[in-house]
């Protein structure tokens, strides 16, 4: 396929150090000269220079051009200007009867000039380059063109440009193995498409060489190299430097490689994508072969034009990929800032998530919670995952299609996560947005069995390539699909905008808090102000009534001495309301001192505190035995109180009283419950019930301030629980509470206590 | 009994005042009381300074001290007062409208010897008061220390 070969163990790497440059011959098909740049002196000569021009080398060492082939000043008149890089074509002169075209560059040793031999009837004109580059370029512009269409629309030109019998354009992978995306055949050399070739085939000094120089030829495989005459340079003190010269003889071992593979002659072009190998044109014949300089420059322009267009298709399909991600990616954008926590708001983008990435499952791992979209592993299979980006020293962007080999526990979930893609949402916390993608078993045609690349040959310790190039198949396991660029690049999109989300919402929690804690301190200061402000009045009013009623109570009339009664209860009531609103807000602000709190104590010593105000009503109680929970052992007892006493208040007008206390835990919660059989409320009031100073009932069927439930949910809202109630007008009312399941210390012994 | 000493009553307010003083009348206490309008006029009198320069040398039985007073306030009379060692032992009861935690918790750590919070209803108060009355003013010798007897004990034992 190219220069050189072979070669993937440690000792054969030698094949990557063989200096190819500088081989120190050259192929037959013509004559180098290597002319010093101030006085066109001979410095250097093939020696076929003899056979070819009738010249002995020693003869032609030290004579200037002009002595040596008189008469050829103005077909080389450009000679002593040329330029280091590609060979210039200078002309096509004639010499000892034959016609050469005349090809020159500069080398640090000196002006190489190169003559090589025109094939006989390949009398190549402008006009006839011009029709298949036309050609060519029309079909470019054909819409929906893939880039295989246009690289096997290339093989063809070129085949019929040059004439060879099969032209191969092979593409590197990111490992520099050798895909053979199209080709173009008449049959005479088997068909090599959709084979891969490793990176081997073609060496690393090989492929720099072909980044520098498009252009190599080796016209018969069987050739015997010429030597230059003296193989040193005498102004480098080495070997003249070969790299840019058309005749450069090749690698023994790259001989070997084509004859196995069949072919005699060979040639190619590199395809370069800003500035780096991207690709060959390879053209081969099972016979010796050569084109001639205008062919292959017309070959050359085309694979150049091949470049530009197949890296524009790219470009092209690459953008509309990003633009069809970049409208996905503004969709989770919305749906993350409409919501107050950006990881739901992911999860329920369930398509998009998945979308952005082309992934069929994702994980979405935020300060301990995970959240699990599509096909995933399963929980502490991610937790695993997340150790192992943790290892990595926290990547912000990690991707891998073969996360098995980096992680072995990965193969018991390569069928949803043989791929990852995974970006970390924090610097501190393991927070982690990963996307997943299934195993997919590949086949790959390799161009030959790539583990028999070399072999030795007849117990020499030369190398020598291997001998078959029939296809061989591989089978790729616990791999995924690759990740795209334009998807890591979206995913990497998605980070900045989630960072920037996260960073933002702990700015505007913090601003928050700096808010609550401010008119935290003004409900201090106002709930000081009211205990001041507001009692003072209060108990002037209360303390002068009084005085009034002591000091002349007896000179009022009757309804003097109601309106001042009424005046004392008022005035009490009021300074009972000031005190509950205060005790209420200290409710909210005091700390609670959480302690284990055994729930059975605290309903027994309420109902003992309560059994004054019975009386001698009939109350049927039935009482399960409660837990023991963690919480604010007065607080809590503060809530039975109130829960109990309110029962006792609304069943008062029933003969027997029914009074159930209990609880049941569900998987987040203890659901405590007290159950009457009193009058009841109308559900459609319940919203009210938990309100400060709503009251339900008229003040002169059941007295009170309306801050006894407010309290009860103040409480349990800071134990981290709910209140709710059911109830229907006349037929009972429950109300319930809830704590976290967590809050349940364990279940206190003690049996159901039940008396009538 | 000898000589009954005086109730010093600290309170800006003339209708508290009025009040606080109707109810010392009632609870039938035979001490003199003597009223002063804020916590300079307290230190005042306690340091025989400005107008009471020329006062009967002696120490209150009791001082009664409203916690918000105009220029120096209660809680810094207070603070004055437990930190002078010849003013330490006189009582002081801090006769007031606030029912702010923080206060109670500075009166406190300062040395209060009782923290009363007004009660709006007049009947209460006038128990208060007299419970206070009684013991501060006519059973306090020698001075309590940690002993705090209930006010209720004193009040139905009268």
């Amino acid at each position: 396929m190219s220069d050189s070969l072979p070669v993937t163990d440690a000792d054969l790497a030698s094949c990557d150090r063989e200096p190819i440059h500088i081989p120190g011959s050259i192929q037959p098909h013509g004559v180098l000269l290597c002319l010093d740049p101030a006085t066109l002196e001979v410095l250097q000569v093939s020696k076929n220079i003899a056979e070819l021009l009738g010249i002995e080398p020693g003869a032609a060492i030290g004579k200037p051009l002009r002595v040596l082939m008189p008469g050829l000043e103005r077909d080389l008149s450009a000679l002593p200007g040329v330029r280091d890089g590609p060979p210039q074509y200078l002309n096509q002169v004639e010499l000892c009867g034959k016609r050469f075209d005349a090809l020159a560059h500069r080398s640090p040793g000196g002006i190489v000039l190169e003559l090589e031999v025109c094939e006989s009837g390949a009398e190549f004109r402008l006009a006839n380059l011009y029709a298949p580059l036309e050609q060519f370029l029309a079909s470019s512009r054909a819409p929906d063109m893939s880039p295989a269409q246009l690289s096997a629309t290339a093989a063809a030109i070129i085949a019929e440009v040059t004439g060879f019998d099969r032209v191969l354009v092979y593409q590197f992978d990111s490992e520099w193995n050798g895909n053979v995306i199209a080709e173009y055949g008449n049959g005479r050399l088997p068909s090599y498409l959709g084979l891969r070739f490793p990176a081997s085939d073609i060496p690393s000094q090989a492929r720099e060489l072909y980044r520098k120089n498009r252009i190599r030829i080796i016209s018969d495989v069987d050739y015997t190299p010429v030597p230059l005459e003296p193989l040193e340079n005498p102004l480098t003190g080495g070997p003249l430097d070969l790299s840019f010269s058309v005749l450069r003889s090749v690698s023994p071992v790259h001989l070997e490689y084509m004859r196995n593979m069949g072919t005699a002659a060979s040639m190619s072009f590199s395809l370069l994508r800003d500035r780096e190998l991207w690709g060959l044109i390879c053209c081969h014949n099972r016979e010796p072969k050569r084109a001639g300089f205008q062919q292959r420059s017309v070959c050359d322009l085309l694979a150049q034009i091949l470049s530009l267009e197949l890296a524009a298709l790219e470009r092209s399909s690459e953008a509309q990929h990003l633009l069809a991600l970049e409208a996905i990616q503004s969709r989770l954008l919305r749906a993350m800032a409409a919501s107050s926590r950006f990881h739901y708001a992911l999860a329920g983008a369930a398509e998009d998530l998945l979308g952005l990435t082309n992934a069929t499952g994702a994980a979405i791992l935020h300060d301990g919670e995970l959240l699990r979209v599509g096909e995933t592993p399963a929980e502490e299979q991610i937790f695993l995952i997340a150790d192992f980006l943790q290892q990595r020293g926290q990547p912000e962007v990690f991707s891998t299609h073969a996360l098995a080999s980096l992680l072995p526990e990965a193969e018991n979930f390569r069928e949803t996560a043989a791929g990852l893609l995974a970006i970390s949402l924090s610097k501190l916390h393991r927070n982690y947005l990963m996307w997943f993608r299934p195993e997919r078993i590949r086949t790959i045609a390799w161009g030959g069995d790539p583990s028999k690349i070399a072999v030795y040959a007849d117990g020499a310790r030369r190398l020598s390539p291997r001998k078959s190039f029939e296809a061989w198949s591989e089978m790729v396991r616990l791999q995924s699909d690759p990740w795209r660029r334009s998807e890591i690049t979206a995913a990497t999109e998605l980070r900045n905008a989630v960072v920037g989300i996260v960073f933002r919402r702990a700015e505007e929690l913090a601003q928050l808090n700096a808010e609550l804690e401010r008119s935290n301190r003004e409900l201090e200061a106002f709930s000081y102000s009211v205990s001041h402000d507001l009692r003072a009045p209060l108990r002037h009013i209360a303390g002068y009534a009084e005085l009034l009623s002591d000091d002349s109570g007896a000179q009022l009339s009757g309804n003097g001495r109601r309106y001042l009664a009424i005046i004392r209860d008022s005035v009490e009531f009021a300074g009972k309301l000031v005190d509950n609103l205060l005790h209420f807000s200290r409710l909210g602000r005091n700390r609670l001192v959480i302690e284990p709190v055994n729930l059975n104590e605290i309903v027994h010593g309420v109902r003992e505190g309560l059994q004054m105000e019975m009386g001698d009503r009939r109350v049927q109680w039935k009482i399960q035995t409660l837990p023991e929970v963690k919480g604010d052992a007065i607080l809590l007892g503060l809530v039975w109180r109130n829960l109990i006493s309110n029962a006792l208040k609304f069943t008062r007008n029933r003969p027997v009283a029914q009074i159930e206390i209990g609880w049941n835990a569900t998987q987040r919660e203890a659901v405590f419950f007290i159950r009457d059989n009193g009058v009841g409320f109308d559900m459609q009031f319940a919203s009210k019930l938990f309100g400060v100073f709503e009251r339900l009932h008229r003040m002169d069927q059941f007295e009170g301030t309306g801050i006894g439930l407010a309290n009860v949910r103040r409480i349990i809202e800071r134990h981290g629980g709910r209140t709710w109630a059911e109830a229907e007008v006349d037929k009972g009312a429950t109300f319930y509470f809830s704590l976290p399941i967590q809050s349940v210390t364990s279940l206190s012994s003690g049996g159901d206590e039940s008396r009538a | 009994m000898s000589k009954l000493r005086p109730i010093l009553l600290v309170e800006d307010n003339p209708r508290d005042l009025e009040l606080t003083l109707a109810a010392l009348e009632r609870s039938r206490l035979a001490n003199e009381v003597i009223t002063v309008r804020d916590g300079v006029e307290a230190l005042d009198y306690l340091y025989y300074r400005g107008e009471f320069s020329d006062r009967e040398k002696g120490h209150p039985a009791v001082v009664l001290l409203d916690l918000k007073l105009p220029r120096v306030d209660g809680l810094e009379v207070l603070e004055r007062v437990k930190r002078d060692p010849e003013l330490r032992a006189i009582p002081v009861v801090m006769l007031t409208a606030s029912r702010e935690e923080a206060d109670l918790i500075r009166s406190y750590h300062a040395g209060v010897n009782a923290y009363v919070v007004k009660p709006v209803d007049f009947k209460e108060f006038l128990e208060a008061v007299r419970d206070l009355g009684v013991f501060w003013a006519v059973l306090n010798e020698p001075p309590p220390g940690a002993v705090r007897p209930s006010f209720r004990r004193f009040a139905t034992g009268e």
